[in-house]
């Protein structure tokens, strides 16, 4: 059975040397809904969500996962309870795909790594036997390699920054029978977007205003 | 609130008269050392204390920054930076009187014995630390790296302070008290450098609580400013 | 422990095979080191120094082109996790300490590997003759493990930074200043055949490494998720 976890940020506010990306931002996401967060280019939805899976700190503001029974998540512990696709977080182009996914999953501690990785290369619709370095990949199958990558450990909580950008129609319908089964699997979701489409998925909303 | 006021206003004027008694007492009143070029060992009441006050502000530095990782307050990030801005304009006043005494005693500016290569050492670890401080922009990181940094630079230290200068010989004269543990300064002007210690002290902290207390209000005013 | 040994090793494969296809790192570790080599021997040469002169001045000539070749490629690793965007990824999905394990024993090869093709032909070349190859050799490996592990650290650091340039070297040599000192004088005292100058050194060498060592497990974690 899956965890249960909920992520909550309150007043959240961020700053690069003398440039606000935000503040006030406050939301959080249930496990089985969908959180989704919207705003202009240059609103700061790429740094909210660095910031929600813990790789930037906060200015002002605090971030808190909580598991539905043993209570708030230590910030170590965030990084084994998420998975995260994101246009700024890149895979080794100089490996293929399986090395990719199979270094991620030894890193992972994940168990049958092998036959898990084929699974879900074929679920993305890639082939495993395939040699190529993965830097000479079209975008669309770097996008599907990424979100082999973000579910390998199987983790309750998912984060997806523009999963839909250079995905075929074939891909987005893919996308989006994805984030409904994991909706009705008990996952906390965050998607950050602009697709009308992508946002007709969500269940709570966070505008940034840029 | 008022008498603390007070105090403020008369101590910066102790440390003035203080310090003109200490430059006065170093040029007239002890004596130069014997053993030495001329007045050269003059040199020693000034040159002595800007070496011990940016030794003392490297000190102060690493304690802010473990506090700084311990806490993630940005006032300990504040204390650290500017317990280093100190550091780093003493310890080239200690680089140019060491050197012009150098000069004088043994011929040349440089010889890179241990005590001068210690104090090139700060040097470089404090220039290191600002351009580190300086190539970061996020300011949460920005601390943290600095703190790091500040302390990998601290545990080693007692290596090149204590362990090179064991097996290497110095041209430096002996620290104050030698091995022996006699004293080799007359008595006045061992007093005359106990006076300017505390004095450097003295100024070297007044000098860090305006640093910080300025600090402060630049980041509060960017922070009311943007946050 | 073991869960730990077989995430570190993955790190550490990951890393070896990206260096295998690209080679940057050992390229710019190797040019370096050999341009140096060639620009000291030919300019200096065996014969150019005083024979009382030569096991010092020959042991800070080796060190100094050791060292610059470091700060040219022992970067690499952390560097371009950065540039090609995939340390946040790895930050998400290793533990911090596999990452600094696996990225250590990759710089550790780098070096041994930079090593054993510099000092023989260093050896050559400059005419250097060592009474003590065992001492030299010793002197070697544990100077390797500290430059090693110091700027693995100051690789993690500078990784973090916008402006990188010049900042590895900066940040790095006032660290390795007191390390450089005790080597030149181990490997002076290795080619004049003195066993107490040698184990002098590697005492320091060796306990300088330990305390890097130490501070670096517990604050790499700080650098790394910062």
């Amino acid at each position: 059975m899956k965890r249960s976890i909920r992520v909550e940020f309150d007043e959240l506010a961020k700053r690069f040397d003398l440039r606000v990306i935000f503040r006030g931002v406050s939301g959080r996401a249930e496990p089985g809904e969908v959180l989704v967060i919207t705003g202009p280019n240059g609103s700061g939805k790429s740094t909210l969500v660095a910031m929600l899976c813990g790789l930037l700190r906060p200015t002002r503001g605090s971030i808190r996962y909580v598991d539905g029974d043993d209570g708030e998540l230590s910030r170590d512990e965030w990084r084994s309870v998420l998975g995260v696709v994101a246009p700024s977080m890149g895979l080794y182009e100089e490996l293929d795909a399986m090395e990719n996914l199979r270094f991620f999953a030894k890193v992972r501690g994940v168990h049958d790594a092998e036959s898990l990785c084929r699974d879900l290369l074929g679920r993305v619709g890639l082939d495993p036997g395939r040699k190529t370095p993965v830097g000479g990949y079209s975008t669309g199958m770097h996008q599907r390699l990424k979100i082999a990558q973000a579910l390998l450990h199987d983790p309750p909580v998912l984060f997806l920054d523009e999963p839909g950008s250079n995905l075929d129609p074939t891909g987005q319908d893919w996308l989006e029978g994805m984030v409904l089964e994991q909706r009705e699997r008990g996952t906390a979701l965050v998607l950050a977007t602009n697709d009308r489409r992508e946002m007709e998925w969500g269940t709570r909303h966070v505008a940034l205003s840029g | 609130m008022s008498s603390r006021g007070g105090v403020h206003r008369v101590l910066p004027w102790v440390l003035f008269v203080w310090m003109a008694v200490v430059i006065w007492a170093a040029f007239l009143w002890a004596p130069a050392a014997s053993g030495f070029v001329g007045q050269s060992s003059r040199i020693v009441f000034f040159h002595v204390p800007t070496a011990w006050v940016a030794t003392l502000a490297f000190l102060g530095s690493c304690i802010a920054s473990i506090r700084y990782l311990k806490t993630r307050q940005p006032i300990d990030d504040i204390r650290a930076q500017a317990a280093s801005a100190l550091g780093l304009t003493f310890a080239i006043l200690a680089t140019i009187t060491g050197s012009i005494f150098a000069r004088i005693m043994w011929g040349s500016y440089w010889n890179w014995d241990p005590r001068e290569t210690s104090i090139t050492f700060l040097l470089l670890i404090y220039a290191a630390y600002f351009a580190l401080r300086g190539a970061i922009a996020d300011p949460e990181r920005r601390a943290a790296m600095a703190a790091v940094y500040a302390i990998l630079a601290f545990v080693t230290v007692p290596f090149l302070v204590f362990i090179v200068p064991r097996i290497y010989w110095s041209l430096h004269p002996d620290t104050i008290i030698n091995v022996q543990g006699k004293m080799k300064m007359s008595s006045r002007m061992l007093q005359v450098l106990f006076a300017s210690l505390a004095g450097f002290t003295g100024l070297a902290s007044w000098l860090y609580c305006i640093e910080v207390r300025l600090e402060r209000l630049r980041r509060a005013r960017q922070h009311e400013e943007l946050i | 422990m073991w869960r730990f040994l077989a995430e570190a090793a993955a790190v550490f494969v990951k890393d070896l095979r990206s260096e295998f296809r690209t080679k940057v790192a050992l390229n710019a570790l190797g040019l370096f080191a050999v341009t140096t080599l060639a620009a000291v021997s030919y300019t200096i040469g065996p014969y150019r120094i005083a024979e009382a002169d030569r096991p010092f001045l020959l042991s800070a000539l080796l060190w100094i082109v050791i060292f610059f070749a470091a700060m040219a490629g022992l970067d690499r690793s952390f560097v371009k996790e950065e540039d090609t965007h995939t340390a946040p990824l790895l930050r998400l999905s290793a533990d911090p300490l596999v990452v600094w394990a696996g990225k250590l024993v990759f710089n550790l090869v780098l070096l041994a590997v930079l090593m054993a093709i510099l000092v023989p032909l260093y050896i050559v070349l400059m005419g250097f003759h060592v009474s003590s190859p065992l001492a030299l050799f010793a002197v070697l490996m544990a100077g390797g493990y500290t430059l090693g592990v110091t700027t693995t650290m100051v690789a993690a650091i500078i990784a973090r930074a916008m402006t990188r340039g010049a900042l590895f070297s900066v940040l790095s040599l006032p660290l390795l200043l007191p390390l450089m000192i005790f080597l030149i004088q181990g490997t002076r005292a290795a080619a004049e055949g003195s066993p107490d100058g040698v184990t002098q050194t590697l005492r320091a060498v060796i306990s300088l490494g330990g305390v890097m060592t130490v501070v670096s497990v517990i604050l790499f974690p700080v650098v790394w998720h910062e």
